[in-house]
């Protein structure tokens, strides 16, 4: 339990720093800003209670709203894909799963875990570009921004889960 | 309470994530300028839609105290408009004291507001009943008329309530003239259409058209003369062949009767004493 907590702290605040110090300074063709700080909430597991998913979410949200000056905008972000995480792990989890199934491309399969991040990552970044712009002005630069912001985001967290796995599986050898 | 203890048990990380989300909204508007700039830009629009949708019901609900506002005062101008021309007639021709005397007369009349409660036109002898009574100083023999026309005479009155007899019925007879001349008559009604009554007694040497204003003739303490009756829709004989019969198209629409005025006139009663004594004194 305790050792669980310290883990996702560490998710936490490497996330936070490597956002901070990394990716806020990352704007791909004027357009792509990634903000994989998301992954923190693809790797609950299928038992986690919703009130710790929300509030590690809500937390995380926030602390990256400090370091980027935008407050709220993260927490509202992360606290929405942080509400509908369970339900999408345990729509896409096999129905032979653990209780403590934990999302990756050895429990869900390379496609299903694209599948899994894409979709979270997608309710994360849209409901973050919309909260931003917050109109449909300039409907074609905030798509472009949307999606490429998007594909960047997936392409770090499938990345970070990459490394976590490998780590993973080192470990268990 | 103890449902309700289930409940909050089981739906608990709702309440967590509304209650996250606005903390994260207030945040949101509180402390980025652009966000709360089109939030209340937002807000400041449709509120003022709102307001303007109950301004909307708010000024459809009081139509009918504009209504009842309207038809008084296109009562009272058309009032006006008689007299006006009544002068401009008195001062242009060679006007006598007596005519004078006549004109002074037809001031002080109080217009006693009154909606109809039942009101028909499908029989034979209909009655309108209003919602004026004697407290409200509405008497037997008060005329009654709309922002339109003429609508009958004041026939029996309780403390709140009258019953009018409306030009359509058959015992109604109202004495009205031609405008521009002094040729007049008795309107009638013998059932059929309400749109149309007929006006007796007018003599055969008398010159009008089709089309021409017919009014009320002043010759009663009921209804003071100049008052907008209807236009000549038609001409034909009377049954002796003795005087014409005209068609008259009403200006008053019976069909939707709504807000009426009762005439008091302030000479009426006297006059109606007069009259009274006068009849007596006739069967004596």
């Amino acid at each position: 339990m305790v050792i669980t907590f310290l883990q996702r702290l560490l998710w936490l605040v490497a996330l936070v720093a490597a956002q901070m110090m990394v990716f806020n300074y990352i704007h791909l063709f004027g357009y792509a800003t990634p903000l994989p700080y998301v992954f923190l909430l693809l790797i609950f597991p299928l038992n986690s209670s919703r009130w710790s998913i929300l509030l590690w979410g809500f937390v995380c949200g926030l602390l990256c709203d400090f370091v980027s000056l935008t407050p709220g905008l993260g927490a509202a972000s992360m606290t929405l894909t942080a509400f509908l995480q369970p339900l999408l792990l345990k729509a896409m989890a096999p129905k032979d799963s653990l209780e403590d199934m934990q999302a990756s491309y050895s429990t869900l399969g390379l496609w299903g875990y694209v599948r899994y991040a894409g979709i979270l990552t997608l309710v994360f970044m849209l409901t973050y570009f919309l909260l931003m712009s917050f109109s449909f002005f300039h409907i074609v630069d905030l798509a472009i921004a949307f999606a490429s912001s998007w594909a960047l985001t997936l392409i770090l967290c499938m990345a970070i889960e990459s490394v976590r796995s490998s780590k993973k599986k080192e470990r268990e050898n | 309470m103890r449902a309700l203890l289930e409940f909050l048990a089981k739906y608990y990380h709702w309440m967590i994530f509304i209650v996250l989300e606005v903390v994260s909204l207030v945040l949101l508007f509180q402390f980025n300028h652009y966000q709360q700039s089109l939030w209340l830009t937002a807000v400041t629009e449709s509120v003022s839609r709102v307001h303007n949708a109950e301004a909307g019901v708010l000024r459809y609900l009081t139509l009918g105290r504009v209504n009842e506002e309207l038809t008084r005062r296109n009562l009272i101008l058309e009032y006006n408009l008689q007299q006006a021309t009544r002068q401009i007639d008195l001062l242009s021709h060679d006007s006598t004291g007596t005519e004078r005397l006549q004109a002074d007369r037809m001031e002080g009349i109080d217009l006693i507001h009154a909606k109809v409660v039942t009101n028909s036109v499908m029989r034979r002898d209909n009655l309108i009943t209003i919602d004026a009574g004697q407290v409200d100083g509405v008497r037997p023999e008060m005329g009654v008329v709309c922002g339109t026309g003429l609508v009958g005479i004041v026939f029996l009155t309780s403390d709140h309530f009258s019953i009018v007899l409306p030009l359509l019925n058959s015992r109604s007879h109202i004495s009205c003239r031609l405008r521009g001349s002094e040729y007049f008559g008795h309107l009638t009604w013998d059932g059929g259409s309400a749109l149309f009554a007929q006006l007796d007694d007018i003599p055969r040497h008398a010159r009008f058209n089709i089309g021409d204003i017919v009014e009320t003739s002043g010759f009663s303490s009921v209804f003071p003369p100049g008052l907008f009756v209807g236009k000549v829709e038609a001409i034909g004989n009377s049954d002796d062949g003795l005087s014409y019969k005209l068609r008259v198209h009403l200006a008053t629409d019976f069909t939707s009767l709504q807000d009426v005025y009762v005439v008091a006139q302030q000479f009426q009663p006297e006059v109606h004493r007069l009259e009274q004594q006068a009849d007596s004194l006739i069967k004596q």
